[in-house]
Order: C-alpha cells, then structure tokens, then sequence
C-alpha cells in the first residue's frame, strides 16, 4: 500500500520536538482531545447558527430547528476530530508530514485497544460487533416495552406517543445499527481473511466509517430526550407530510440516517475495492468462498442504493428547516415523490440485510455437512440476479399508495422474478445437506433455522407480491410478521450462526456449545411463538404500528408478549456465552470446524498481519471429501507464487 | 422423506384450512382476492412440504456421530437438478403472476354504472359526502350489490382505508384523489379502520360503515338530511360526532375518543369564547397531562362559521352536563 509507504518514509522527519507531557496528551488524536474538541464544536455550532441569523436578521436568533441541525452535523464533527479520525487526511491536506504508519495501532492488546481509533480490520471488526450488539440489546428492550403495551387491550404503561417514537426507534436501530453494521463487522474481520489479505485496502477511511456508527446511534436514542414531543414518531419509514409536521425529535432521524449511511457507504467501497484488488495470488472470483461473494454483491448495492435514502432524509430536512417543499402538497410538493425514492433505497436495504447472511449460511452449512456448496457458480450468480433484480422492485411496498396503477404491474413482476434466484438458494443449500455428514454445533443450527424461518418469510412474500393479496394485507400485522421472519428469522439467526462460527477465530477462545444450544432452541422457539400468530391477527384486521386494538385481538397478543419476553430472555444465554467464554474459555486452536476456507488456516486469532506469508491459492474452498484437494497452499514452495506480491504487500 | 413430506403438507393443509384465516368475505372483491389467497397458499403449502420434507429428512439421515471425522459425498451440483429448481418456480410464480394481474384487472376496472362516494380522511377521523344526494356523515352507508367508487383525499396527513371484510385498501394522499372500488354483498355493521401511520390518535382512527337494503339505504339518506337541515347545538352534535368524537369523550354524544381530553371535565361550566378559543387554536391552552400540536390548528379554516357556531352551542349546553 503506497501511501503507507510514503509514511514510513517521512518516520524519520516526524521526530517531534520535546513538548509537556500533558500538552501532548490534550492535542494528539484520544479521548482527552474529544473531550474539549467536542464540546468546542458545540459552541462554534451554536454561535454560527446565532451568528448567521443575526447577520441576515432572521428571528428568533435560536430557532430550535436549525439549532439542532447545526449540532448533528458539527459536534459529530468535532469528536471525530477530537478522537483522531482525520490526522492522517489534515496532515495530507495541509502539506505537513504524514504520521507515519508504524502499524503500531495493530492489534489490540488490552481492552482500551478497542476504544481507539484502529486501523487494523480485526480490532475494527470486534469493534463493529460490540457496538451492534450493544444497540440490539437496546432496540430489544425497547420492543418489549412495546409487547408490554400490547398485552393488554387499551393503554397500560405509554402514551401514543412514546409508543410510537419505541417502534421507530427500534426499527431504525435495528436496521442501520444492528443488521447492517453486523454484517459489515463480521465482514470486516472476516472477509481480507477469506481472501488471503493482510488488512482491508484503506485502514484509515476503515477506522472512519466505524466512528461514525456509534454517532447516528447514540443521535437517535438522543431523540428521546428532546424537550417537545420526544422521539422521531413516523415510523422508519419517516413517511411525508407526518414526518414534515412532526416535533423537532424527527430531525434526529434525518441527521442519524447520514452518519450512518455515510459509514455504510465508505465500508462498502471499502470492501469492493478489496475485494477486486487484493485477493491472494489464485483467488480468482470463481474460487472466492460464497460469504465474499455475497459481500461483493450487498457493498455494490450499499454503493449504488444507499445515497437514495440520505437525499430523501435531506429533503425532509431542508423541507423541515428551509420549508422548501419538495414533498408537502400544501407547497405544490408531491407526498409520493418520498415514498419512491425512500424505497428506492429501502426495498435493496432488504437484501443489503440479506445478502450477507446467504453467505455466512453458505460457510456454516458446507463446513458442517461436510460437503461442498451444492452448485457453486449458480449460488454465486444467482447473488447478482438478486442485486440486479433488488433494484427494480421498490415499488410493491406502494401497491396500495395511490401512485400510477399500472406502476404495478411490472413491479409485480419483478418480484415475483426475484423469488427465483431466492428459491435457488434455498434448494441448492438443500441439497448441500444431502449425503452429507452433519454436525449440529449451535452455527449449524442457526445456519438451518434461518433456512426454515427464510423459507416462510419468502412464501408470505409471495402472498405480499401479488397485489390482490396486499391490497388486503398491506399495513397490517401480516406485514409485522413477514419483516421478522425476514430479518430477525433470516437475518439475525445468520449474524448469529456468524458470532458462533467466527467467535473461537476471533477471540481465540472456545464458545460453550451447550449454552449455544440452549441459546438457539430458546430464540427458535420464542421467535416462532411470537411472530406466527401475527399473520393472523394482521389478515384479521388488526392494522401495524397502533398501541390498542381490538378487544378481540386480546388473548392472542397475550400469548405474543408473553412469548417475546421468553425471545428477550435467550439472548442473556447469548451475552453470557459470549463475555465468559471470551474470558475464561477453553483455548481454540486454529481450525476448530476443519474448515477450508483461509480464515482457519491461520493461528487463532490471526497473526498482526494475517498471513506470516502469503498464501497462493489453488482450488475451490469447499472441497470437503474430495481426495487430495486443497484450497490454498501456506507453506507451499515460493518457486510457486507468481509475481503478485506488490498488490498484497504492506 | 416423501412420507415427512407429505406428513407436513397434510398438517399444513389443516392448518390452513381448520383455523378461519381470513375474515368473512363481505363483498364481491373478496370473494375475488380470497380465490388468489387459496391459489398462493395451495402453492405454498406444496413447496413448505418439500422443503420440510427434504430438511427434516436430511437432517435425520444424514446426522453425523460428534467423533465422526469423515467428509460427505463430494457432490458439486447437478445440472438437471439446477434446471428443474429454476424452472418450476419460475412456471408457478408466473402463473400466480398472471392470476393476479387478472384478478386486480377484475376489482380495479370501475364500471360504467356505479355510485360514488367521496371519502376524506383528516386527523383522526373519516368523514364521506355522498354527491348524489348532497350528504356528508361521520358513517359510510352502501346500499348492498351495487358498486361504489370510494374517492379518497386526505386534509393533513397519509391515511389508509381499510375494511377488513372487503379486502379493499387505498391510502389517502394529501394532494391527489386516489379510489377504490366496493361491491358489498352482506348486509350489517362494519368498522373502517385506518392502517397508515396519520400521528398520536392513528390506533383510534375508525368510523363506522353500514351496509343497507335499498330501501333501508333511501331511509338513511333522508334521515341524515334531516339532520343536516337542523341548526344550532342539533347540528354541532352531528358535527361532533364526524370529526371530534374520534379523539374526545363527550357523554350526550356518545363519544369515547381518548387522544384529547374528555370534554366533559375539561369544558364543563366553560363559556363560549373558551370554547371557540380551543377549537380554532388550541395550543392557546393545554390540558394538564396532555401535549401541544397533537390536535390540528385547522379546524378554524375547515369549518364554516355557521358551523363552528353550532358546534360552540352545542359543546357549551352539553359538556359536563350528562
């Protein structure tokens, strides 16, 4: 990587002259500097607004609004400087010598390690994942909050209000706080592995877009402490004219929805450009394991999809703020103008929640039956059917909005297509199984609960792409049933198989198997008790996002809170698991699963830079059973290994 | 495996048809998508059971012992296999594609010969002119058999129009005109109930709809205009019950609306100009336990002076007095 290069070139120039120990403490990147850095763009954010509006004589000098706007994007700012995320790029900028890359920032070697900026994919990746986990603990706590109201008939515990600012916060949290940065984390640590790379191909922008994530999260548990009228309320959907007409809290909304999408924007890239560019010497794409594959696949969506959703989020904002009118109809603004481009992001979201756990399914189930991937090329094509298919779609989540009828035809259509690709997964995973030779090992069982609940999540999707049939169920519980077993019976149970598969890589511990079990039936069966019955009660006429219903509607609710606090339970089982075995378990050695794939042909976990040479690649991944077949070659002859070495090197 | 199979289908089956899955389907419509229900499920049910059938069987057979260190059978694919699993899916979803595009054809084509009402949908309440004769009610009242064209517009916020019996959705856009079609065929009560989020009151958004005989429907519209020929408090009641009830409690009109305040602890022994104040802005003041902004700032420019009027009459001689 030249530019690191160029570092070390300058290491010599940056002999620092001798400064007080605490001067040099305040202004090198940390948490010292974040913490009078922050609080200094609070107060240039705040004087600039005040400044601005008294200059063009705009009143009141504080208006609450652009207050807040003006806070959401410069204190951010402030603490990413503050803490170091920007050094390399403003010493770049500003023609002074580069810090130089000592990669001394590699690994972690305490837990304070994880709570620096690090450039290193590994301590990245566990990053990632504790900070999802920690928002899906908090977004699950909120959901059964919501299952407490909903026990009953009528209002125990929460005004409408609140209520509806938990199921937009839970929603929001778990999708651009939990699915999607889960994915990136496991990704992150997982995928330069797979492909025999010392690290992602830009550390630094790596470093970055983690920063930003714990940013929009922590914006939008903040929405509920906003003064007037509390959380974002509309929904993560943030529909107009509500949205436009809501209290300040969904501004919060709008401003999370950037950081975090700037954060999956620049992972994305930087996974697409590792992926092309720094495979190992014979990794060609027809030998990438599936999960790298999938990661190709769900970072081009992020690319292409996700500017949609922070244009729609801007132009509510400059709506909320500038009244500008792109939506709201009293201006000549077109209400369902929102909706496409919202969607236009939000239905590829789906698969960008989704791509990823085909792939970390793919892993699990060859490596545990003990068999290779049942058509490999068609699993990997039908991957980019999806992405090509994901894009022309959006509209059957408007098949009852009012837009153009026959809009609906075609995007009936494609849908129906897309379950094409979907089915071949499905089947081919399948038939993975066949002849095989089993393990259940809690991955595993993970790996096929999500083949049975996605299954059922798909054929309600079939249900919903035919429009007579959403026309009645569109905007029901059927709708609240089919989404969970979409992402919580699909993609949750694959973050899981992931954590189970990849935690002894990881931490270099063995997790306790008979906890995981445990773990699984509890989610498996919580999950099926709780989100089943919503199918009827939505086909029944009892309509999504209302705190009271139908007094009929009371005993099967009953059955679906009582049942989500049991889900809620299973997973203490998990964090039990998870903090004790990485403290106390028992020591993993390198390939605990005889896995193929490169990640496990390395020390647990992996050395600072991966590989202590670099691996040439010379088959298939999943060749399990066949006779004499290797995936890669380690401690090969060098005489083997092409000229390839400066695309990798470091 | 076929047996697990078929086991599966059959449980399937009953289950699909022991447990009333949908409503009862009261109009012409449903009866239509109700038929592309069973078509999707029969389908479904048929490729759950394979896929059971396979995974359960799978798994059972296939079980490895913990010490077992062997590899499976080194099969890579089967291109015959591959084929049939691309095709056959592809045929079904075509064909329950077709289906549909020829069902929604059916309920979506608006018939020379039809009634129209015009529906609006405001925070948080429902209210229908009836253009032939001239009409507006807090109810939908259909006569039975004859298709109506429900035409939707929305004063603040997206609502959805939903009649669970009658399958027929459609939301209603501020800004454009959307419809939908109904042909009800059961005579009786039924609730309209609104599924997109419209803000705080959108779980209690509902209004009533009846389903009249001919000449029951005639009776109805005479008697509703009777009470649009009523002036003063008469007159509020009507309007009260349209467009406040939904989100107040007030007990001479039998309102249990519990979005706002009930009207009868926070209005009684009030006056007019209170009255009149609360309507037309009623951040003016707040009702201790409740939030500003939830209840709109319109209704001083929606409603008539003559019928804000009647209103104030009303709320004043009632409130607190039953």
């Amino acid at each position: 990587m030249a530019l690191e290069t160029r570092g070390h070139e300058h290491a010599e120039v940056q002999a620092a002259p001798p400064r007080g120990k605490w001067r040099r403490r305040l202004t090198t990147g940390g948490w010292i500097r974040a913490a009078w850095v922050t609080p200094l763009a609070f107060v240039l954010a705040t004087l600039l607004v005040i400044g601005c509006r008294a200059w063009l004589d705009y009143h009141p000098l504080n208006e609450f609004q652009v207050l807040l706007t003006a806070w959401m994007i410069i204190v951010p700012l402030g603490f990413l400087i503050g803490i170091g995320g920007f050094d390399y790029w403003f010493y770049w900028a500003s023609g002074r010598p580069t810090r130089p890359e000592d990669h001394s920032g590699h690994g972690a070697r305490s837990w304070k390690d994880y709570f620096r900026v690090n450039t290193d994919h590994k301590v990245i990746g566990v990053q990632y994942l504790v900070t999802t986990i920690f928002f899906f603990v908090t977004a699950g706590l909120m959901a059964m909050f919501m299952r407490a109201e909903l026990a009953k008939p009528g209002m125990q515990f929460v005004d409408n209000n609140t209520f509806n600012g938990l199921f937009s916060v839970h929603a929001s949290l778990m999708i651009f706080l939990f699915v999607i940065p889960a994915f990136a984390g496991l990704g992150n640590y997982v995928i330069p592995l797979m492909i025999g790379a010392p690290d992602m191909a830009f550390p630094r922008l790596n470093a970055l877009s983690f920063w930003l994530l714990p940013i929009a999260g922590l914006i939008m548990l903040a929405s509920f402490l906003v003064p007037e009228g509390g959380a974002f309320a509309a929904g993560w959907t943030n529909y107009v004219p509500l949205s436009v007409q809501q209290p300040p809290g969904n501004l919060f909304f709008q401003m999370a929805v950037q950081w975090a999408g700037a954060s999956s924007i620049m992972t994305a890239l930087n996974f697409l450009v590792t992926i092309i560019t720094m495979r190992a010497p014979g990794m060609s794409f027809w030998r990438m394991p599936l999960l790298v594959w999938a990661n190709f696949a769900t970072s081009t969506l992020v690319v292409l999809a996700t500017p949609f959703i922070a244009g729609s989020q801007f132009f509510i904002l400059l709506d909320r703020v500038l009244h500008t009118n792109f939506f709201e109809p009293g201006g000549d603004g077109y209400a369902l103008g929102y909706q496409h481009i919202f969607w236009f992001y939000s239905h590829p979201a789906v698969y960008i929640m989704m791509l990823p756990g085909f792939g970390i399914a793919s892993e699990v189930i060859a490596v545990f039956a003990r068999k290779p991937v049942f058509g490999y090329r068609l699993m990997a094509l039908s991957l980019m059917a999806i992405l090509v298919l994901g894009f022309s779609v959006w509209a059957h989540h408007m098949f009852v909005s009012g837009m153009s009828p026959w809009l609906r035809i075609p995007m009936m259509a494609t849908t129906m297509l897309i379950a094409i690709p979907t089915g071949i997964k499905v089947f081919s995973w399948l038939a993975t199984l066949w002849e095989g030779r089993i393990h259940f090992k809690t991955p595993m069982l993970f790996a096929l609960g999500f083949v049975s609940m996605f299954v059922i999540g798909g054929l309600s999707g079939v249900y919903l792409g035919s429009i007579p049939i959403d026309i009645h169920a569109s905007d029901t519980y059927f709708i609240v049933a089919h989404i969970h077993y979409v992402l919580f019976g699909g993609s949750l149970f694959t973050i899981f198989a992931g954590i189970y598969y990849w935690f002894p890589k990881m931490t270099g511990r063995m997790y306790n198997e008979r906890l995981g079990k445990i773990h699984f039936w509890l989610t498996f069966v919580g999950f099926n008790v709780t989100f089943f019955p919503m199918h009827w009660l939505g086909l029944q006429g009892m309509p999504r996002r209302v705190s009271d219903y139908a007094d009929r509607f009371g005993n099967l609710n009953f059955i679906i809170s009582v049942a989500s606090f049991a889900l809620g339970a299973s997973t203490i089982v998990f964090l039990y698991n998870m903090i004790v075995s990485w403290r106390r378990g028992p020591i993993a050695p390198g390939n605990p699963w005889r896995a193929l794939t490169l990640e496990w042909q390395v020390s647990s976990p992996p050395p600072i830079f991966n590989f202590d040479e670099i691996p040439q690649v010379v088959g298939s991944p999943y060749e399990y059973g066949v006779r004499g077949a290797r995936h890669a070659v380690l401690n090969g002859d060098r005489a083997e290994v092409p000229e390839r070495e400066e695309v990798v090197s470091h | 495996m076929v047996l697990v199979g078929a086991a599966v289908g059959v449980a399937l089956a009953l289950v699909a048809v022991l447990i009333p899955w949908l409503p009862p389907a009261d109009s012409a419509e449903a009866l239509k998508i109700d038929d592309v229900y069973w078509f999707v499920t029969i389908i479904c049910i048929a490729i759950f059971a394979l896929v059971a059938g396979v995974s359960l069987y799978a798994v059972w057979k296939f079980r490895a012992a913990p010490d077992d260190t062997d590899d499976g059978a080194p099969i890579h694919g089967h291109t015959g296999l591959e084929v049939v699993w691309t095709a056959v899916p592809a045929a079904l979803v075509t064909a329950i594609t077709i289906y549909s595009g020829i069902v929604l054809n059916q309920i979506d084509t608006v018939p020379k010969d039809h009634r129209v009402v015009e529906v609006t949908g405001q925070q948080f309440a429902w209210s229908f002119h009836y253009p032939d004769s001239n009409v507006t009610s807090g109810v939908l009242a259909l006569p039975i058999g004859q298709t109506t064209e429900l035409k939707l517009q929305a004063k603040d916020v997206i609502h959805s129009f939903w009649v669970p019996e009658w399958r027929m959705k459609e939301d209603a856009v501020p800004g454009i005109t959307t419809n939908v079609l109904v042909t009800p065929t059961k005579e009786g009560t039924f609730t309209v109930i609104c599924t997109e989020l419209c803000g705080l009151g959108h779980a209690l958004m509902r209004a009533q709809a009846f389903v009249f005989s001919e000449a029951d429907y005639e009776k109805w519209v005479s008697d509703e205009k009777a009470k649009a020929a009523a002036t003063g408090s008469a007159a509020g009641k009507t309007l009260f019950t349209q467009q406040c009830g939904s989100c107040h409690t007030l007990a001479d009109a039998g309102t249990q609306g519990e979005v706002g305040p009930d009207l009868d602890k926070v209005l009684a022994g009030k006056d007019a100009d209170f009255v009149h104040e609360s309507i037309v802005n009623p951040n003016a003041e707040i009702a201790p336990g409740y939030q500003p902004d939830v209840m709109p700032g319109t209704f001083g420019d929606s409603l008539t002076d003559a019928q804000l009027q009647s209103l104030v009459e009303y709320l004043v001689k009632t409130a607190g007095k039953s």
